[in-house]
């Protein structure tokens, strides 16, 4: 899969999207009126999504990716901004369009203990998308559930089991299948991997690129892992305090980060090779509570080539190399 | 080569369904002084038994059934329950991946601290307050003054760590047994508390590190030494060097290559076939042969031993018999 975006047009685009959560909701925050506190947890965040290929959301706890990936999906609703999907705001959808676009875009969660029913059997998880969406009858559902299984290396038995009654790897199996059930386009993926062990997060990652040739998926990964990252996205989106701080193709972002931040957060994973040592000095401090961001860049603060005028300029995401993008004073044009 | 703990034949065994079933098997290994030991493995093989064995601090449910522990002269696995209070903190200490696992909620952090330090050295408050402020700086704590008479929960995960840590570390420990302690941390976190442990404890006291953990990559970055586990036992040992540069036991080699980078394409990980044994059902021979590529015949019945080669390194396994 190439990283390159040959002219196409995006899939699925952000534009300007913030998501501000009040922190106080109740009646008196209401009388009180502007000037309630809010975090900041999505700020100003524009990002396309190229079909077929995978783009990775990567940052630290707090960093807003995960609230990223509901808004790209509707989960939730944008303070401003919007989702184009195939140009359509999908904030606007009415109806009849909203639920077309549901069957195009799922969701696969972390914790697949956590995120399937454990009152359900398996067969009734996957196939409650199908019921939603009263595809064919129910006899061709059964026969499209008993695919689904087998699709993603369960067994048609396995549809009698409660989730209890499974593995990690065989649950998260599960998401996926009940994930594929509509036949979508696009898959957001909220650390996928992170809860299983390194054997069957391989098996998992296997799976999810077998489906993504055969049905030209398009993945959006969430994550923090970014051995994970490395192996398995296109593009690469790294947020810091709500912002992304740069955007470009995985190997170009790899082989050369250019915002201080991507620096520090890979010049602080361990990787599995004793001969390639992680820089302990570098990562300073902890990030800051998106609360109280600093002013002027978030990462000013902790960064190592901070400049006195990042405390005051808020620096925009600008094109430093072609499809790669940093918001960094160090690379403005004639700011330096 | 002078050892701090000194793990013998250990054998521990959990409770379940009406009898007794091995989560540990004779499992040996010294800990020296300035090193850093990894203990990896996938869940269920058994390194967080180990840990609490050493500790003894199994579950009701579970008991040591043979084997021995040693710290230097001490055997572990006979001391009583006021010679093991009075061992751990002072002479053995831990950390675990939840940092609320060593904490108290109900006092203030500074106070903790204190206590540990009036329990094992006998300090006068002032003393000990001098003491506890200086180890909250150590381990990074901005504002350590002003942040001592605050409790847990007005801490980041990352923050309870360091606290953690700086119990754990309060009274000189000889032996830290670290539990996936930075796993629920991000990384820029975790590289910073790792770092605290090598240079705090490894590289200033001598202490001696067990450090328990999945992430290969950790292991690879802070460890010595390490003992690869499947299954209850370990299936090799070695330096980090010659682990991870020639891995002979075909386990660990599944297992870095089934690691995500970027040399390998999409969807070309190394699958490991099948799955981990539960405890009720691990196979007789190498425990790994239903799952092996090289498995032969003589795999099935007999379990190979750990036997050291040319290099030091110690792998069992009959293709290096």
């Amino acid at each position: 899969m190439s990283s390159t975006t040959n002219g196409a047009q995006p899939l699925l685009r952000a534009v300007g999207l913030s998501k501000h959560f009040p922190l106080e909701s109740g009646l008196l925050a209401r009388l009180r009126g502007a000037g309630a506190r809010t975090i900041k947890a999505v700020e100003a965040v524009s990002l396309d999504v190229y079909a077929g290929q995978t783009l990775a959301i990567v940052g630290e706890s707090g960093s807003g990716k995960s609230t990223l990936g509901r808004l790209l999906l509707r989960l939730m609703q944008p303070t401003t901004g919007q989702v184009l999907y195939q140009g359509e705001n999908i904030f606007s959808m009415k109806r009849a369009r909203l639920r077309a676009f549901r069957r195009q875009a799922q969701i696969i969660l972390q914790d697949p203990y956590g995120s399937l029913n454990p009152r359900m059997r398996v067969g009734r998880i996957i196939r409650e998308p199908l019921d939603i969406y009263r595809e064919s009858t129910p006899a061709e559902r059964d026969k499209r559930v008993d695919e689904l299984l087998e699709r993603v290396g369960l067994n048609s038995a396995q549809a009698r089991a409660y989730p209890s009654e499974l593995s990690g790897g065989q649950r998260q199996r599960v998401g996926i299948a009940a994930a594929l059930a509509l036949s979508p386009q696009i898959i957001i993926a909220d650390e996928p991997t992170s809860s299983l062990d390194v054997s069957v997060q391989a098996q998992t990652l296997n799976l999810l690129a077998e489906l993504q040739q055969d049905f030209n998926l398009t993945y959006i990964f969430i994550t923090h892992d970014l051995g994970v990252v490395q192996h398995f996205s296109d593009r690469v989106a790294v947020m810091y305090l709500g912002k992304i701080v740069e955007e470009a193709p995985t190997d170009a972002l790899f082989a050369a980060p250019q915002h201080p931040y991507t620096q520090v957060l890979f010049s602080a994973i361990p990787l599995p090779d004793p001969s390639r040592r992680v820089n302990w000095d570098l990562p300073k401090g902890e990030p800051p509570s998106p609360l109280d961001p600093p002013s002027g860049c978030h990462f000013h603060p902790r960064c190592p080539k901070v400049m006195t005028e990042c405390s005051a300029i808020v620096p925009e995401l600008e094109e430093t190399a072609p499809g790669q993008r940093v918001a960094c004073l160090l690379y403005g044009d004639g700011e330096n | 080569m002078m050892s701090l703990l000194s793990v013998r034949h250990l054998t521990t065994e959990f409770y379940s369904g009406g009898r007794w079933l091995e989560a540990v098997s004779d499992v040996s290994f010294d800990l020296r002084p300035g090193e850093i030991l990894g203990l990896v493995g996938e869940s269920g093989c058994g390194k967080s038994t180990i840990a609490y064995s050493v500790m003894r601090l199994l579950a009701r449910n579970a008991r040591i059934s043979a084997g021995e522990v040693w710290l230097e002269d001490v055997n572990l696995t006979e001391a009583s329950e006021d010679a093991l209070q009075d061992l751990r903190g002072r002479r053995l200490s831990m950390i675990f991946q939840d940092p609320m696992t060593a904490l108290d909620s109900l006092f203030t952090v500074g106070h903790q601290v204190v206590e540990t330090l009036q329990e094992h050295l006998e300090l006068e408050p002032p003393a000990a307050r001098e003491r506890a402020l200086a180890l909250l700086r150590q381990v990074g704590i901005p504002a350590a003054e002003e942040r001592f008479g605050a409790y847990p929960y007005q801490f980041s995960g990352g923050m309870s760590q360091r606290i953690a840590l700086a119990i754990a570390i309060s009274c000189h420990p000889q032996v830290l047994i670290a539990d996936e302690p930075t796993t629920a941390l991000d990384v820029t976190i975790q590289a910073q508390i790792l770092h605290l442990i090598r240079r705090l404890l490894v590289e200033e006291q001598g202490a001696g590190v067990l450090l328990i953990t999945h992430d290969l990559g950790v292991v690879a970055q802070v460890c010595d030494r390490v003992a690869v586990m499947y299954a209850g036992k370990i299936v090799e040992f070695g330096t980090v060097d010659s682990i991870f540069g020639e891995p002979l036991h075909p386990y660990t080699q599944a297992l870095l290559n089934s690691l995500p980078s970027q040399g390998i394409q999409r969807g070309a990980l190394e699958n490991i076939r099948g799955r981990v044994p539960s405890l009720d059902d691990r196979p007789a021979g190498c425990r790994f042969h239903p799952r092996c590529p090289h498995a032969a015949a003589i795999c099935r019945e007999e379990a190979p031993p750990l036997l050291q080669r040319a290099n030091g390194q110690e792998v069992a396994c009959v293709l290096y018999d």
